[in-house]
């Protein structure tokens, strides 16, 4: 089903969620030293949905571990909210992790210990914090996981599995929500769902939501896709549709001299 | 296949070298228990080869066929010493006079623990002495003491040292030298030594008889041993035993290694027990890693790898594995037996020269045993692995866990076949001690491979128990999900350490029983608040003045005392125990006795009463009459049975009147009885009879606690050293939750990064590990309770006719066991968690 025309969002006036300046990003020394991210400046605004696209090697990982902390950078800046993040210990940064950034995984990787719900507050209850049960209850609500709480992840659907990383990267009204090729293990019916699911929380919560993705139609649901060719944006496309994600693809890739995907 | 196994082996080097370290320990056990006892038993030859160095031929007194037991010697008298030395092959001739004497320290307390203290004569050439201070003794009251005896009693040179033995009062001497020996030893193997005169020597020893406890004789020129043995044959007779001095030294190495071998079963037993729980480990480590790289073996299915090829390739790794290990293990075990043998030497035999022996048997049995068990361990496991479809190499790896329920019920079956065996072992259904004891060790070799496999049922529902303990931590939670999530590898683990909790708790439980029945058995039978006796760990009984006891009877508060005098006699030709006292009906009252048939009231000489038992034995009854042959006595004297007692362990055997005692082991009374009267203060009465005692440091007054901890201390030695050597198993457990540890978190690399990328903490994540670590390690040590106290019932109930009626629970030992257990978690949790915290975020969730 293809999506109603969603609200226009207003870019332009929103405050940045995260911010991104000048980030230089290297591995390996001498000879053999890739640079994985070169000079790239780039925000995401808060309430958006950014897809960030490029071929492999193009550093559009790199760039999404940088952002979340997970990765450091050699030189420049990012900001989550009002927090500047790079030059935090460990300590800072796990809490930040914790506290203002959502994760969904392409593994999905729930902990098969838990059950749905259990792994739903797993963030919340590894800070130690009673989550918000009216808001837990409307991301269940929304993403139809009333009836597989109890369940543990092995008697999940690929697709339920993923819906349950998406209530748990939601359950702590993060900053921002970073998804890593999050239908890349799904069919494409699951893949809809969780697609529609995280588009529909950037419309009716609000929450800010950076994808990594090589899927163009996947791109499709974001407001905006923020192309990388060998560590640089190379485009920056508002409102995308699969044709002109495809589109952009084919034009950067005649332009730049890397093997694409070619998709 | 061979080649793609040794990349893969070269590829897994932490896991690999974890699984080794198992079969390392199990096959160095072994080759250190063979090397240990192989090197004790030839340094002891050397020692025993330095006896008499020099002479030919030794002459001591015929032990009697039927007095193997015997307590009091003989000697070699001095008409066949003299005749000896007129004998012209002889050259020179050496005299030992020696036995066992209690000499008081400057505390006033016996000398000496568990190393008897010798009495010897001056001039003795047994073992080479030499003077370190002042000279030998030259009168009756002088005396040479060995160095040990001089760190022992805090007495030095110029010292007085009171002294007696069986035959002879505490008498005063004046320490006039101190000596070593030959290789500047303190002692012989511990032994503390009082040189004395020769005639003082044979006063302590034969009560001033001229005789003497060997003769070493050295030949003339030319002459051979045998020669010279053949020719003194009609100059010993029949009254002594002439042999060869190399017959003599292996007659020695012969009765000590009666007690090395019994030492080396010891260890070894303790070595399998070990690699016992090294088969445990063994097959969990190569499990996990086979659950590892199920991918890589469904690959090679698919590719067109056969069963039998996947089963080899296991095979091939576990062998190369169990052959580099043990070999390593043998190596590691002949070194550290070596080292062994040194410490033992230096510390028991007090020899700073020991003589290493390598058994071929010690690098070869290490290295088969190691083998062996290695590859069978991996059997289970390659069989496993070579039932993965190849489809398993195109699926996503999350797989349920197979059901368990074929594993209890074999587990519930194969525990009831083991413990039929012990309880059928302990009833004595079959012919022969051994083959009882053969069931029962093997029925609870049996129940233990029972128990392992009860342990994954077992495991759901104690873990859940012991994670209520950790539920008010999330990471908590977390790490006893951990634990349960894979009941057959948290259960194989667990079962490792409860294999040594079991030993150690079955034992402990059993052994406190005893202690427990010992004490109810007294409680209720002996009348008598307080005893007199010497600590059990004296070179000769200590005994007091019998005249002292009239002076305890009129004390105030004493209802009764009785004294008792024991000999180890013939009666009618057979070893019995017979005791002397003062007042028989008093004592068999105060004991708790019953006389059955005739009267036990004034022993008259010539008269005497026995427990109902030995006279069936010998067939005889009140108004028969019996022959008595005392240790020290040459002659028989005639007794008429007069009274027959119910059996009562503590009145058995057989009563005559205190004027034999003089012929007894123990010519003074060793024991007494006193009973309080009612009303009487204890403690009053304890301190006066105390004070009448005040010239007898040799003998205490203890109430019945004092006594029963005193008579059961050796148990509480034995417990000791049991723990001590069943610690080497609990340390292979160790490393086998280090094991399945360290694989499970290798395992969950994916998982951990998650964690730590949606804001799991290091402390956190090291708290989680550390959890799961806690947990296995209390259920292994849980089980292990529960079955050592199960064992322990079942031995104490079939010990029940056998008077251990009492079941005791050592409770505080339980608690050490719980708390050992806390900590081996917390150890073994270590590297893992450290490993868990230092996870890399970004390699565990990236999935290319």
């Amino acid at each position: 089903m293809p999506l109603a025309n969603p609200p226009a969002p207003q870019l332009t006036r929103t405050r940045a969620a995260v911010d991104a300046t000048n980030l230089l990003r290297a591995y390996g020394s001498g000879e053999a030293q890739v640079v994985a991210l070169r000079n790239v400046s780039v925000q995401f605004a808060s309430g958006a949905f950014t897809a960030i696209m490029g071929p492999s090697g193009s550093g559009k990982s790199t760039l999404m571990h940088c952002l979340a902390g997970l990765d450091t950078v050699d030189r420049g800046s990012v900001r989550i909210g009002d927090t500047e993040i790079t030059g935090l210990n460990d300590k800072a940064l796990t809490r930040l992790r914790r506290d203002k950034i959502g994760f969904i995984f392409q593994q999905f990787n729930l902990l098969p210990t838990l059950t749905a719900e259990e792994n739903i507050l797993l963030p919340a209850s590894i800070a130690g914090a009673k989550a918000d049960p009216a808001w837990i209850g409307r991301v269940i609500a929304t993403l139809d996981l009333a009836d597989r709480l109890t369940h543990k992840p092995t008697e999940l659907s690929g697709g339920q599995q993923q819906r349950v990383a998406c209530a748990r990267a939601l359950a702590t009204r993060p900053e921002v929500v970073f998804a890593d090729e999050p239908t890349g293990n799904l069919d494409t019916r699951s893949s809809g769902e969780v697609l529609r699911f995280l588009r529909r929380s950037v419309d009716d919560f609000g929450q800010t939501i950076v994808m990594v993705t090589h899927d163009p139609s996947a791109a499709a649901h974001a407001d905006r896709v923020v192309f990388l060719a060998d560590g640089q944006i190379v485009e920056d496309l508002h409102r995308p549709t699969a044709d002109s994600v495809i589109d952009t693809m084919r034009g950067f890739e005649n332009r730049v001299p890397l093997a694409g995907e070619g998709r | 296949m061979l080649r793609a196994t040794l990349k893969g082996m070269a590829a897994r080097k932490a896991r690999l070298i974890l699984t080794s370290i198992a079969v390392v320990l199990g096959s160095a056990f072994i080759a250190a228990a063979l090397v240990l006892t192989a090197s004790i038993q030839a340094t002891v030859d050397d020692l025993n080869g330095d006896a008499y160095a020099g002479a030919d031929v030794i002459v001591q007194p015929v032990e009697p066929e039927n007095r193997g037991d015997r307590l009091v010697r003989d000697g070699v008298s001095a008409e066949t010493l003299a005749a000896i030395e007129a004998n012209d092959d002889v050259a020179s001739v050496s005299t030992t006079v020696t036995w066992m004497v209690n000499a008081l320290g400057d505390d006033g307390k016996i000398v000496g623990g568990f190393a008897p203290t010798m009495a010897v004569n001056w001039g003795d050439e047994s073992v080479e002495r030499e003077l370190r201070e002042g000279r030998g003794p030259e009168t009756a009251g002088e005396v040479a003491v060995s160095a040990r005896f001089v760190t022992e009693s805090g007495l030095g040179l110029g010292d007085t040292v009171e002294a007696y033995s069986l035959a002879t009062d505490q008498t005063a001497y004046e320490i006039v030298g101190v000596f070593g020996y030959s290789g500047d030893r303190d002692s012989l193997s511990g032994a503390t030594e009082l040189a004395f005169t020769t005639a003082e020597a044979q006063r302590l020893v034969f009560d001033g008889e001229d005789v003497y406890t060997t003769v070493a004789v050295t030949g003339a020129d030319g002459v051979s041993g045998d020669e010279l043995l053949a020719a003194l044959e009609p100059a010993v007779g029949d009254e002594a035993e002439a042999l060869t001095w190399q017959a003599y030294v292996d007659d020695l190495n012969a009765e000590t290694a009666e007690a090395t071998s019994l030492i080396g079963y010891f260890l070894l037993g303790f070595g399998l027990i070990a690699v016992f729980v090294s088969v445990f480990l063994i097959a969990n480590t190569f499990s996990i890693v086979i659950a590892g790289r199920l991918k890589e073996i469904a690959m090679m299915r698919a590719v067109g790898a056969s069963r039998g090829q996947i089963i080899r390739s296991v095979l091939a790794e576990a062998g190369l594995l169990g052959a580099v290990a043990s070999v390593v293990g043998a190596g590691l075990g002949v070194a550290a037996g070596a080292g062994l043998t040194s410490l033992v030497g230096n510390s028991f035999l007090d020899t700073a020269s020991t003589s290493v022996a390598v058994p071929a048997a010690a690098p070869v049995a290490a290295v088969a045993v190691g083998l062996v068990v290695t590859v069978l361990s991996a059997l289970l496991p390659a069989v496993r692995a070579s039932k993965t479809p190849p489809v398993e190499a195109m699926r996503e790896a999350v797989k349920a866990d197979k059901p368990i329920t074929g594993v209890t019920v074999t587990g519930l079956l194969v525990t009831l076949v083991g413990a039929t065996g012990i309880v059928l072992g302990l009833t004595e259904t079959f012919d022969g001690d051994k083959a009882n004891l053969a069931a029962a060790a093997v029925g609870a070799g049996i129940v233990f491979v029972g128990v392992a496999l009860l342990t994954a049922w077992l495991s759901k529902p104690v873990v859940a128990l012991l994670g209520a303990v950790w539920s008010w931590s999330f990471a908590g939670r977390l790490g006893r999900l951990n634990a349960s999530r894979n009941p057959r590898r948290t259960a194989v683990t667990a079962a490792a350490l409860m294999i040594g909790v079991t030993l150690v708790t079955a034992t402990a439980t059993l052994l406190t029983s005893v202690k427990a029945s010992l004490a109810e058995q007294f409680e209720s039978s002996i009348k008598a608040e307080l005893f007199i006796t010497g600590p059990v760990t004296s070179s000769v009984p200590a005994t007091f003045d019998p005249a002292l006891m009239d002076d305890i009877r009129d004390a105030d508060g004493v209802a009764a005392a009785v004294e008792l005098y024991y000999d180890l006699a013939q009666v009618d030709g057979t070893e019995q125990y017979v005791n002397a006292t003062t007042d028989l009906a008093g004592g068999i009252e105060l004991f708790g006795g019953e006389v059955l048939q005739g009267t036990v009231a004034d022993l008259e000489e010539g008269q005497t009463v026995v427990n109902e038992w030995s006279a069936n034995e010998l067939g005889i009854g009140v108004g028969d009459t019996v022959t008595m042959t005392f240790s020290r006595g040459s002659e028989a004297h005639e007794f008429t049975i007069t009274g027959i007692l119910a059996d009562n362990e503590d009145t058995d055997g057989w009563y005559v009147d205190p004027s034999y005692a003089a012929e007894f082991y123990t010519p003074k009374p060793t024991t007494a009885l006193v009973d309080v009267a009612d009303g009487a203060d204890v403690d009053e009465v304890t301190a006066e009879v105390e004070s009448i005692l005040a010239d007898e440091p040799a003998v205490s007054v203890q109430n019945h606690e004092e006594y029963l901890a005193q008579v059961t201390v050796f148990f509480d030695y034995a417990v000791i050293a049991i723990q001590l050597l069943l610690a080497l198993a609990m340390i292979v457990a160790v490393i086998g939750v280090v094991n399945t540890l360290v694989l499970s978190v290798l395992e969950r690399t994916r998982e951990l990064g998650m964690l730590r990328a949606i804001g799991m903490t290091r402390g956190q994540t090291t708290r989680m590990v550390t959890v799961e670590s806690v947990t296995i390690a209390l259920f292994g040590a849980l089980l292990g309770i529960g079955t050592g106290l199960l064992l322990g019932w079942i031995v104490q109930q079939a010990l029940v006719p056998s008077g251990i009626e009492e079941f005791a629970v050592p409770t505080a030992l339980i608690a050490a066991y719980l708390g050992a257990a806390v900590l081996v978690g917390l150890l073994a949790a270590i590297a893992p968690a450290v490993r868990a915290s230092k996870v890399d975020i970004l390699g565990a969730i990236s999935y290319e």
